[in-house]
Parts: C-alpha cells; structure tokens; sequence
C-alpha cells in the first residue's frame, strides 16, 4: 500500500514550478507588476477616490451643468433631466403627486439626475399620473441618458399608464427613489 | 371669443377656403389665416345650435363674390338654378409619390398629401392612439389601434382596423390581444413584404409581438420578444433590435417560435441607434443612425449582418461626433431622424448643433448622405427646425419635413421647398415603397 509521502509531493511540486519558470521570465513579471501599480489602488482611500464619479462641469451633461433645485414647475428643475410630457406640478399636482382623480402608474421609466446642490446623482422615478386628457402646461421634454424603446425602462415616449384603470395620459411626476 | 363671433368666423373661414380651392386668391387666403387661427375648436363650437343659421346661410354666397373679386374663377359659370346632390370623393390606388402624415400626439387622422402639388388627398381614419401599415397589392390601409367602449374609458379595444385604399371606408376589424400605447412610432406596426402578415409590437411593459394573419384577417400569436422593439418582417418571420445592441431574428415557420439573436453590433446605454430606423421589407436591408451619428447598413434575416458603420460627420469632413460633455456639434435628432430612398441609397438626416444627450432636438440642417460612396454630399438649412422627415420611394424623390404643426415638401432634384402646408400636423410620416 502506498502511503502519501509529503516530502515526495512538494519536490514533485517545487521541480514542476523550476521546470515552467526562469529568472528572466520571474524579474520581466516582477518589473510588469511594480508598473501595473498605480493602475490598482492598494489602499481602501485611494480605492475610494477612484470610485468617486467625476462631477466637474467638464463631465455634466448640459442639462446638469444648467439644473435649478428651487422650482419644481420648471423644465430645468433637477430631477426632470429624463422626463417627457407635462408637469404634474403645473397641472394642479406636485413632483410626486397626481392632480386630483388621476391615477399615478404603478411603473415607470427611470433617470439619474444630479443634485446640483450636493453634486450626488439619485435614481428618480418618473410617475405618469394617468386617467384625464393630457394636460398641456409646462411641456418638458429632457433626454439625460434616454435610450430608444427597445431599452423601455429609459424610454420617455411611452405611455407608462400600465396597470391603472385608464390608459390615458395626463402629466408625469419625478418621484425620488434614493441616491444612484 | 363669444359663440357668435366663432360660428360667423367659421363661416368666413370656411367661405375662405371653398375660395381658395378655386384658384388661390390671396385675399382669400389671408382672409383664412386671419380668421381661422384656432380651427380645432371649431367642430365642438359648431355643433352646437345656433341663432346664427339664417346669417351663415346668407354668408355661404359669398364665395362666389370673392372668387369674381380676385378674378380667378372658372371661365364657365356654375350652373345655380339646378340643386345639387353631395357626393364623397374616392381615391386613386397608393402611390409612391404620396406622404402619409399622421396626426401630432394623441391627435387622430392621417393626412395623405401628393408630393406634385403639395396638396391634400384625403385622409385615413387613424384613432388617437394607433399605428399606420401598408398593404403592398394597395388594396387597403391597415390601422393598428387602441379605443375603448366609452372613450376616454370603459372596455379596452385593440384591433388591426382595415380600410378600402379607395373609398377609405372602413372594411372590417381584426381583434388583437394588445399594443403598445406610445405617441406614434415608426417601426411598431409593419406589414410582411408578401401582405400576408402584419407583426403588432406590443408592450405591457413586457415586450412581445402579435402575429396577424391579413389573407384569413384573424389574429394568429403572442411572440414574447423580451428586451427587443421594432418590427422588420422577413420571410421566416421578423427581426428586432435589442437591449444588449443585437439583432433578434424571430422564426416563426415551426410550430414554437423560435429566437436567435446576431452579435451585438452597438452599446446601447453608450451610443444608441435610433428606434426610428429605415427598413426595407423588400431589400430586407435596414439604415441605422445612432446618437453620435454613426450609420450602420445592414442585411436583415435569418442570419443578419451589419456592415462596419461610419461617422455621418467624418463622411462631411468633420470631426465625428463624441459622447462627451461640452462636445459640440453636428448630431442627428428629432423624432423620425432619418430617411432612406431605396434606389439611390442615398439617407437624409435631421441634424442639429449640440452636446450629446441632444437626441431629440429638431433639426436645423437636412444631411443627404450617399451611402454608397460614405459621403456627405449636401447639407442644406431649414427655414423651421424640423421633427420629423420622410421620402417619397418613386424615381423623382421629394422629402417631406414638419415642425410644430407645419409641413413643407422639399424637391430633391432642384432642393427647392415647396409652400408651407400650414396645419397639416407634427406627426411622423410614412411613403410607400411597393409595389
């Protein structure tokens, strides 16, 4: 019966790795990973650094660089960089809220706005309030990130009154659904 | 304004335009565009009672003074002592050279304008809510729409209604499970290049296509189409754009459907291609155009394949256009950005000065891309940023562009703009590419 000889394994080992390596070929390793290094940040700061998204007006879009955070019945109010359609906020409701008897969507399309105050990008939720003819103030129509309809969930030109009891299209709202 | 004053002015408006159909007088006309600024709301005024009869009776003579007036009426008088009998008009076959312009938004009707004459037709009843096909024998239109029992509400009823091409009467309905409910769109609805199937997107917000047959007229399938929209019709069934920047062939000859999808070809949350591509059924070939402005022809079906794109601005001598912020310049944008003439292969593209993230910004300048030979070989400026453009598929090619609710058709042998077609509708265009 054999036994397992440890010794015997790790020279089987050891002579594997000689037979597959040289000096040269360890030293041009060693040299390619001293300068690969800044590419990788070892420390939790500079890790943390890095992942910060860049929000100098260099990298906004025009919408962003523009965005107000005062007056929400405005197209250039931050949270409406994605949104197509009335304002619900001139039509008798509010950022996140339905004029009365219309009936807010259960789904929406989404954007990512940033916060001109905090310079933060939060998810907003863009809430069609459905059931009544369109409601013609305030007509926005902003394009941040909107993609064509065969990504839907980033698309601004479809009627999102799914799942409510009318189709019907009156405004959209700009509900917030926390930081991006 | 008070009730009188509108049914009087209807009238005058009316008296106008009986007017100007008998040669255009300019007084005519002017009287038109002065009197009738708001004609939408004159239907709901007008079917109301009024006391006013007698007084737009009297009115209703008018016209024939005018048109002496201006000295451009017939040279033989109108018979007036025999009464007449009203009539309804009806149409040639489709033609090549027709625009189908659709009504702006949630606003119903398609207006068919001859390209020659810039002037109306007739129109096609598109609901508020639906979408435009072809039938390639010419027979009949094909409308793809959602009403409901009582309106605005009630039962909801989705159908592929189809109209008489010549009488435009409608000839029956075919009942379909759904469709999506979006502000009209190009590549939603489409007709098989032999007229035997018509293939409804549908979106609920899951994506699938409903399969008609239009030789028994019975809806036949729900395809689940999941992450993919646009419909272009081959002969195994259709092909669709994705969310991963592929292709997706549907074959729908086997008992199951099946999908295959090509390699993705674009990064679709990076530089999207437009969702308002030109397909041809007949060529099976489709123009892409994306954000940036880069212009992928492809081979569609089974097995589609794209061709290497190139940048719409480097093919004017330009820079090509950059996702970055603070780039500024020339991209594609609107709503219906791109048109293709299938002969000459030659593609017109809405284009505007901007920033990326611009998508739908009107345009103010038409590129007409040769195709062929990846050149830009015109740009010519608009008077009125444009939406929405389309071409007519005959040999004498003519563009159609509308801004705000206006329209103008564009010559593409002289480049000259014909007159303004006031009020003829924002809405997307479609032309006829067979037979």
């Amino acid at each position: 019966m054999k036994l397992f000889n440890p010794d015997a394994a790790a020279e089987k080992l050891l002579r594997r790795f000689a037979g597959g390596t040289s000096r040269r070929g360890m030293l041009a390793r060693l040299g390619g990973a001293l300068v690969a290094a800044p590419v990788f940040p070892l420390l939790p700061v500079s890790r943390a650094e890095a992942a910060k998204p860049d929000r100098s007006p260099e990298a906004k879009t025009a919408f962003a660089r523009n965005a107000q955070t005062k007056d929400d019945t405005q197209c250039d109010y931050w949270r409406y960089c994605a949104i197509d359609g009335a304002l619900c906020s001139c039509c008798g409701g509010g950022v996140h809220t339905c004029p009365a008897g219309a009936e807010s969507s259960p789904v929406s399309w989404v954007g990512t706005c940033i916060n001109p105050d905090d310079g933060k990008a939060y998810m907003i939720a863009y809430r069609d309030c459905c059931g009544k003819p369109m409601c013609s103030q305030c007509e926005c129509d902003n394009t941040d990130r909107e993609t064509p309809l065969y990504v839907p969930n980033l698309n601004n030109n479809v009627i999102w009154c799914f799942g409510t009891q009318s189709m019907e299209y009156h405004c959209s709202t700009a509900v917030l659904v926390g930081p991006a | 304004m008070e009730l009188g004053q509108v049914c009087l002015l209807t009238e005058l408006g009316h008296l106008s335009n009986l007017t100007r159909d008998r040669g255009s007088s300019p007084l005519a006309k002017r009287l038109s565009d002065e009197l009738n600024p708001y004609p939408r709301r004159f239907p709901e005024e007008m079917s109301r009672p009024t006391l006013l009869r007698p007084m737009a009776q009297i009115l209703r003579l008018a016209p024939l003074a005018l048109a002496v007036a201006s000295g451009t009426a017939r040279a033989a008088p109108e018979n007036l002592t025999e009464p007449e009998t009203a009539t309804s008009a009806t149409l040639p076959a489709p033609s090549k050279d027709w625009f189908f312009v659709r009504g702006y938004f949630e606003t119903g009707g398609t207006s068919i304008v001859d390209s020659a004459t810039s002037k109306m037709l007739g129109m096609v009843n598109t609901s508020g809510w639906s979408d435009l096909a072809f039938d390639p024998m010419g027979k009949v239109y094909y409308v793809a729409e959602t009403l409901w029992s009582k309106g605005n509400r009630g039962t909801r009823q989705d159908m592929v209604s189809v109209y008489d091409a010549k009488t435009l009467l409608l000839q029956t309905e075919i009942p379909i499970p759904g469709r999506l409910i979006i502000g009209a769109q190009l590549n939603n609805f489409a007709v098989s290049a032999d007229g035997k199937t018509g293939y409804v997107y549908n979106l609920t917000p899951a994506a699938s296509v409903n399969v008609v047959d239009l030789v028994k007229r019975k809806f036949v399938k729900n395809v689940e189409l999941p992450g993919c929209a646009g419909m272009m019709p081959i002969a195994e069934g259709l092909v669709s754009v994705c969310s991963d920047g592929s292709l997706a062939t549907v074959n729908l000859t086997g008992a199951k459907a099946e999908i295959t999808r090509s390699a993705p070809f674009f990064v679709p949350t990076v530089d999207p291609v437009f969702d308002s591509f030109s397909y041809s059924a007949v060529k099976k070939q489709a123009v892409f155009i994306s954000y940036t402005g880069l212009i992928y022809t492809a081979k569609i079906g089974a097995k589609p394949e794209v061709a290497a794109p190139f940048s719409i601005q480097a093919a004017a001598g330009l820079r090509a256009g950059d996702t970055k912020p603070l780039d500024v310049n020339w991209l594609p944008g609107g709503w219906q950005v791109s048109a293709w003439h299938r002969a000459s292969n030659h593609l017109y593209v809405l284009m505007h000065m901007g920033e990326y993230w611009s998508q739908k910004e009107l345009g103010s300048e038409i590129w007409d891309v040769d195709l062929t030979a990846k050149k830009v070989v015109r740009r010519f400026p608009l008077e009125d940023k444009a939406g929405n453009l389309e071409v007519t598929q005959g040999d004498k090619p003519k563009l159609f562009v509308n801004s705000g609710r206006d329209g103008v058709v564009i010559d593409l042998a002289t480049w000259k703009a014909g007159p303004k077609i006031k009020r003829i509708s924002g809405g997307i265009i479609s032309t006829i590419e067979a037979p």
